[in-house]
């Protein structure tokens, strides 16, 4: 096994190690760059946020718990993040999303999802798909299918992340999937080939 | 209809793991009888498929960089704060500026090489990566109306530096990235672009979520993984008594070190079949004896105990061949077969070939010569062969290597060694280089095809050496195989500090072949031997018939160079128990006492002969030493740290923290600081490693 994060962190923390800072980076830089594309859906705000949470990290600007697990702690630090960077952005145009162009970024939050995903469907490649179709997810539910999806976070990690019961959990990774499998149609049949 | 919702939203969670045992009875039971609950079940596990379509993407490498110069090590710890909140804000910036930069660059690729050709790599690809074909939909919205007008930044002469072996390709990349700017009047425009753009966007968009879209499809780019490896089986431990004779042939290819180092260096850990053990070995050369008497190399032989598995103890079985001083080096004949397809025009790959290539030309001597074939589309002679005294014209033509259109590899082969047939000269090193990803989609491209045409035309006596180059679209798969029907080497270029070990230090070596048709054939002795494991070499195994046949091809040893293998044995007196097949029933076989190990027995011929020699030589039982030392220890960390890598099921007691710790004694003097990688490359994958179970053994870092 290697040594686990909350070892890492404490010789860092306790000045013993110089490396612990660096292999903390490699083990969660791109998870976490991946976190926050997933969340924000654009790269230089995912770019921003990932860099912001290792600057605050190394800086020792946030407390950590070292009762709790380092990386349920840093996912949240990161999906904090996340979020206030979504609210500032409330009011700004998201170009890559939406490829029609000067569309709304409210419809990252708002728009049904028959309505992008349904008509399109054909012309968009997967990924493309894919992404329009988290990001019309409101962020509630985007944030639990990612941390599940992609970062295999277990219920209870992601009621620690996201600060809600594991009921609240459960509903919202059921929703989420419900809209989710309604935006993604396509592929999920063309996959039953 | 609200018993549906509700049980589904158990699925759901039961999915995912989280259901009570008495939830799972509840979905169980409904699920008899309820055909769209269950096909909602089913369709869980086809969603996650879906949404993995968006793979993950890596940090631009301009940011982690400056993330990791503000990491503590690098610098104080008080006072940072104020420091690093400014800091912060050049990271975003310059990381925005990079991002368009690059794009520029990966535009370009695209619109040369044309989508069919990314779709047919997509379609060939056997990793299991899901086809990343989404970026055309958004880029011809906006880019494609801009994109044609730019010359890629490399096709500029400034590009030409000659100062560029002071820095490793890693550092040349990035400086193709960073300082696009200065290299072609393409970014520079790009970037007022850009800065404009800032201003006139409509509707309030930044200049944040534009290039958040370039960068986006660049990174798409990036991800766009078609490499091809073949799967390696690895060699399993044999009974010495039913199979006393191991039989393989020499491997001097280095390729999948310096490929897995591209990796590491990537922060990634490489795919378990881009590694093979041989060639990591292989990379480093050990300090062997130097040959005395008629033949052209020394054999050396030692034994310890294995170092990850002391129960078993480790042979060692190395060549050295013999050096020629430079004069006495035979002329070279050189044909540079190099592929311009659309694929290799990426900055990691026809710049850094042509850099590598100048350092080659810059070595050859009056009397030499050098051809340049290129291959795209149509096979084309761009210099025909051409005396060494005339370095100037061939510089001229590796500069003017242009990239564009698809592959036609078959014919470029075809003719590149019709012209080194032309210009053969006689007791000479009359060789075929060819430079390229692997990708060849035009003419004959079929693997078998290629390598018939190769074993067709290595009889006239020329050798090829086959130059990797690049990522995402590597067929490392298709490289090796020419290499190895070529009488070849096999090398992968990431850096040009790889560029100048292969075609500087190495060109009196391996360009050199003093010995061709190598076979190794080790005798064991079944009263010292229960059983034994040849450590990699997994493509090279031959039959035991193979020896004695002189008409199957084997591998070329250069001058200079030294070829390491390894097996792990284990020992007569092991309880271990192997699957073993029963006794004969006809046969009975004697062992005969001896205090040998086992037998080395090694063919080869002259590089202009058909017939091969004999050398024999035993290893005695009582030569294990207690513990490898020296550079037996040091091949032995690096086999272990490749069966780390591999994640290998003989990877014993394997760990980094060995590794390390057997690397760092072992070092010696390593001139070159290929050693000192190494170790470097070591720490990479220890943290990048997240494999449970692999690696450190309950061991802690840092080895207390």
């Amino acid at each position: 096994m290697e040594r686990p994060d909350e070892e890492v962190l404490k010789d860092y923390l306790g000045g013993n190690d110089e490396k612990a800072a660096d292999m903390i980076f490699l083990r969660y830089k791109t998870r976490l760059l991946n976190f926050c594309l997933r969340m924000l859906g654009n790269r230089a705000d995912a770019e921003d946020v990932t860099a912001e949470v290792f600057l605050a990290l190394f800086a020792r600007r946030y407390a950590f718990n070292p009762a709790a697990k380092f990386s349920t702690w840093l996912y949240t630090v990161a999906r904090n993040q996340c979020i206030s960077q979504i609210r500032k952005r409330k009011n700004v145009v998201s170009v890559w999303f939406s490829s029609k162009g000067g569309g709304d970024y409210e419809q990252m939050e708002a728009e049904d999802p028959r309505d992008t995903a349904g008509r399109e469907l054909e012309k968009k490649e997967a990924a493309t798909l894919v992404r329009a179709a988290l990001a019309q997810l409101p962020y509630e539910q985007r944030e639990v299918i990612v941390l599940r999806e992609y970062h295999q976070f277990s219920y209870e990690e992601i009621s620690q992340v996201v600060s809600c019961s594991l009921e609240n959990v459960k509903i919202l990774i059921f929703r989420g999937r419900e809209r989710l499998r309604m935006a993604l149609s396509s592929l999920i049949k063309e996959d039953q080939r | 209809m609200i018993e549906h919702i509700k049980i589904q939203e158990l699925i759901s969670a039961d999915y995912d793991g989280q259901a009570s045992a008495e939830e799972r009875r509840m979905i169980e039971e409904h699920l008899q009888g309820c055909v769209d609950c269950r096909k909602y079940a089913e369709g869980l596990s086809k969603l996650s498929a879906a949404l993995r379509v968006w793979p993950d993407e890596g940090l631009s490498p301009d940011l982690e960089r400056k993330i990791r110069m503000s990491l503590p090590a690098a610098q104080t710890k008080e006072g940072s704060q104020m420091k690093t909140q400014s800091r912060f804000i050049t990271v975003g910036g310059g990381g925005l500026i990079v991002a368009f930069l690059v794009l520029v660059v990966s535009m370009q690729v695209y619109t040369q090489r044309g989508i069919q050709g990314r779709r047919k790599g997509a379609a060939d690809n056997i990793g299991g990566q899901y086809p990343q074909a989404a970026m055309p939909e958004i880029k011809s919205k906006k880019q494609s109306a801009k994109a044609p007008q730019y010359e890629p930044y490399y096709r500029t002469t400034e590009y030409a530096a000659s100062s560029v072996d002071r820095f490793q390709g890693q550092e040349l990349l990035r400086m193709a990235y960073d300082k696009g700017d200065r290299f072609s009047p393409v970014s520079t425009k790009m970037t007022s672009f850009a800065m404009s753009e800032t201003n006139v966007l409509p509707g309030g968009t930044t200049l944040a979520e534009r290039s958040g879209l370039w960068n986006e499809s660049l990174h798409n780019n990036l991800s766009f993984n078609t490499e091809q490896y073949n799967r390696i089986y690895e060699n399993e431990f044999m009974e010495a008594a039913q199979n006393p004779l191991s039989t393989f042939s020499i491997d001097v290819d280095t390729a999948s070190y310096s490929n897995v180092r591209r990796f590491l260096n990537n922060n990634q850990m490489p795919p378990r079949d881009a590694v093979r053990i041989e060639e990591m070995i292989n990379y480093f050369s050990y300090d062997y004896p130097k040959p005395a008497g008629d033949h052209p190399f020394s054999i050396t032989t030692k034994a310890a105990v294995c170092p990850w598995e002391p129960k078993h103890q480790l042979v060692l079985v190395g060549l050295q061949g013999k050096t020629l001083e430079t004069q006495n080096i035979p002329p070279s004949n050189l044909v540079f077969l190099v592929d311009v397809s659309g694929s290799m025009d990426q900055p990691n790959k026809l710049p850094l070939l042509k850099s590598s290539f100048r350092l080659l030309v810059n070595q050859l001597r009056d009397e030499e010569r050098a051809a340049i074939v290129v291959y795209a589309g149509n096979a084309g002679l761009v210099l025909e062969s051409t005396l060494g005294s005339d370095k100037q014209k061939i510089l001229e033509a590796v500069d003017n290597l242009q990239a564009g259109g698809s592959t036609a590899g078959g014919a470029g082969i075809q003719l590149a060694y019709k012209i080194a047939k032309e210009n053969f000269i006689k007791g000479g090193n009359n060789r075929v280089v060819l430079a390229t990803d692997g990708d060849f989609n035009v003419g004959v491209s079929s693997d078998g095809e290629l390598t018939r045409i190769i074993e067709e035309k290595r009889k006239d006596g020329i050798f090829l050496t086959v130059l990797g180059f690049g990522t995402g679209n590597y067929k490392d798969s298709k490289m090796e195989q020419l290499a190895d029907k070529g009488n070849g080497n096999y090398y992968y270029i990431d850096t040009l500090k790889e560029g100048k070990k292969v075609l500087v230090s190495e060109l009196g070596s391996t360009l050199f072949t003093i010995a061709k048709d190598v076979k190794i054939q080790i005798e064991f002795n079944p009263s010292q031997v229960k059983a034994y494991r040849l450590v990699g070499y997994e493509n090279r195994i031959l039959a035991k018939e193979d020896f004695n046949d002189d008409t199957k091809d084997a591998g070329e040893l250069g001058a200079g160079h030294t070829v390491t293998a390894m097996y792990e044995i284990v020992p007569v007196d092991s309880t271990e128990t192997n699957v073993s097949v029963d006794k004969l029933a006809y046969q009975k076989t004697e062992v005969l006492p001896s205090d040998d190990l086992m037998t080395v027995k090694l063919r080869y011929k002259d590089p202009d002969g058909d017939t091969s020699k004999l050398i024999q030589q035993t290893v005695k039982a009582e030569d294990v030493s207690a513990e490898p030392a020296g550079d037996f220890q040091f091949a032995s960390v690096v086999a272990e740290f490749g069966l780390i890598l591999r994640d290998s099921k003989f990877k014993g007691n394997a760990s980094y923290e060995h590794v390390l710790k057997g690397a760092g004694v072992s070092k010696g003097k390593d001139p070159y600081g290929y050693r000192a990688e190494f170790i470097e490359l070591v720490g990479k994958a220890q943290a990048l490693d997240t494999r449970t179970g692999s690696g450190t053994q309950g061991i802690n870092f840092k080895g207390e």
